[in-house]
């Protein structure tokens, strides 16, 4: 039995990587939440005299193509990717968990009826429903975020679900129902804490596709609408003027790239020591 | 106070508990014997309601006039835990594991409506002296206790609530002798003080013959045999019976055997 306690590094071989893991993390998120404090500059203002420009005191990383200080917007823009890929993660935990933990437990017929839904839920592709909605409600973030929801919470509810299957068969679930709680109450305060763990896993490692996800949609520009200042979408602002400066491609490509391999990272280090290998991979 | 009438369970079309009718009355020891797959376990979850999903009982379960299979969910819960308790072999699966002794006992305690904290834990400390345990167990996890702490814990929360029916299954089975022999004397011990009547489930007869006054042989489903203590062991008329008395070992004859082989030498 291991301890409840803050997953911090275990002494072993790998140590290291979760530490820098943990670090980098801390660092884009205080990065992220202080671009509101030291902003010097309006991400949306125009000014087409500064246009193209390359880095200086004023404009560290130059300004884009509408005389946009591309450091604010990056600054910005990582609060907006970020932000958003949590938000769809947290809705579809929110929706993935309870729909779980009420089929596993109950087995059965509701069993059976939930798991149908999800199943039809898991044959949209990804891609497909958040064309299709953008389509059908207009391209914009939000409808994105609404896409990546209907898509990813099958994959908590299955992963709650079989780990509550495994675990309401356990004596103590039955003592606690023998005890008279509710199953409200147990599920709670008796499974909750078992599949924490395990969702925290696979919620990270999938931060990662989420991330690349709306900003692959904001580049062909389903995602994030412009003037918002959004990874995806300042790849896509930086295409016309890619042969003569590449960097404003590749300030928010490296953004992107570097995020997602962090948040990989943490991810796998999580794993590690959740020690939950099979389920994260099936 | 609980009789069992004409109860089955089934899987689909196959019977796994066949027409079973028992009763216990108010400070029985009954003990349910049987191998393993008779379906002594099926039964005394069927009491409590505590049958998985896929299998369905038919027949009634009267407990004190009133058909438990006919009680609502929310009636059910308020008996199980302060009128009807389990005890499982399981000793260390029988405790969230993230949780401590103390919080087990005051969720249990909150679930039937005891809200006043101080009395609560009170009642929890009495309820751990009575099984011969300390303060200190109140504040530890489970899995900082032995396998025979442990068990006497759950003698201990199954009968915080004073119940009418403590079923144990099967709880000395993955315990050593000495700790078993403990846990049997606690629960004699507790049953003198409280007259609670205990449905025994067991494969072992050694405890049969000691503490029960009913016994009930189950084999494939049916009660082959029940009555008083010491008309089955007497008397048996089954032939299954016979057989697992016989096959029981007891002391005499295993000192008789040895003293043969040590003529033979």
């Amino acid at each position: 039995m291991k301890g409840w306690s803050l997953p911090w590094p275990k002494a072993n071989k790998r140590r290291w990587l979760g530490a820098v893991a943990w670090l980098c993390v801390l660092l884009v998120g205080i990065v992220a939440i202080y671009a509101f404090f030291v902003l010097r500059h309006d991400p949306t203002l125009t000014n087409l005299d500064h246009r193209l420009q390359g880095g200086s005191l004023q404009h560290p990383l130059g300004t884009d193509q509408l005389g946009r200080d591309v450091l604010t917007r990056l600054l910005l823009g990582g609060q907006q990717t970020i932000g958003y890929s949590l938000l769809a993660l947290t809705v579809s935990l929110v929706i993935g968990i309870p729909f779980g933990l009420i089929s596993g437990f109950r087995r059965g017929l509701v069993d059976r009826i939930f798991m149908r839904i999800a199943d039809g839920f898991l044959a949209f592709p990804d891609t497909i429903v958040a064309i299709v909605l953008s389509g059908l409600l207009g391209a914009g973030i939000g409808n994105l975020v609404l896409a990546i929801v209907i898509v990813k919470w099958v994959s908590y509810a299955r992963l709650v679900r079989s780990t509550v299957l495994a675990e309401s068969q356990k004596d103590y679930v039955l003592i606690a129902r023998t005890n008279g709680l509710s199953p409200g109450k147990i599920m709670r305060k008796h499974l909750f804490p078992h599949i924490a763990g395990h969702v925290l896993v696979l919620a990270s490692l999938d931060l990662g596709k989420v991330i690349l996800l709306i900003s692959a949609f904001s580049y062909i520009g389903l995602g994030a609408q412009p003037p918002t200042p959004e990874w995806g979408a300042m790849l896509n602002d930086a295409r016309p003027y890619f042969q003569s400066k590449p960097e404003f491609m590749i300030y928010p490509g490296l953004a992107i790239v570097v995020t997602v391999l962090l948040t990989n990272m943490l991810g796998d280090y999580l794993r590690d020591r959740f020690d939950v290998k099979k389920e994260v991979q099936s | 106070m609980l009789s069992i009438r004409q109860l089955s369970i089934r899987s689909g079309a196959k019977k796994l508990v066949d027409n079973v009718s028992l009763s216990i009355r108010e400070g029985d020891w009954y003990a349910l014997v049987g191998q393993s797959g008779s379906g002594k376990t099926l039964l005394s979850q069927a009491i409590g309601r505590m049958l998985p999903p896929n299998l369905q009982a038919e027949g009634s379960i009267f407990y004190k006039e009133r058909d438990v299979l006919a009680l609502s969910s929310e009636q059910m819960r308020t008996i199980r835990g302060s009128k009807l308790s389990y005890v499982f072999q399981d000793y260390q699966g029988s405790f969230t594991p993230f949780r401590t002794i103390g919080q087990h006992f005051e969720e249990y305690q909150k679930a039937h409506g005891c809200f006043d904290s101080r009395a609560r834990q009170r009642n929890a400390l009495d309820a751990l002296d009575s099984v011969g345990l300390d303060e200190s167990v109140y504040k530890r996890y489970p899995f900082q206790l032995s396998g025979g702490q442990l068990q006497r814990v759950s003698i201990a929360v199954a009968l915080l609530l004073s119940p009418d029916l403590l079923i144990a299954d099967e709880i000395t089975t993955a315990l050593d002798s000495v700790s078993g022999h403990r846990i049997m004397e606690f629960l004699a011990k507790r049953q003198k003080e409280t007259g609670f009547a205990i449905l025994f489930i067991t494969h072992d007869w050694r405890p049969v013959k000691r503490y029960a006054n009913r016994i009930a042989v189950m084999k494939e489903g049916q009660v082959v045999e029940a009555g008083e203590k010491e008309h089955v062991l007497d008397h048996p008329q089954h032939a299954y019976t016979k057989q697992l008395i016989n096959a029981a070992p007891t002391l005499d004859r295993v000192l008789a055997a040895s003293r043969e082989e040590a003529e033979i030498v």
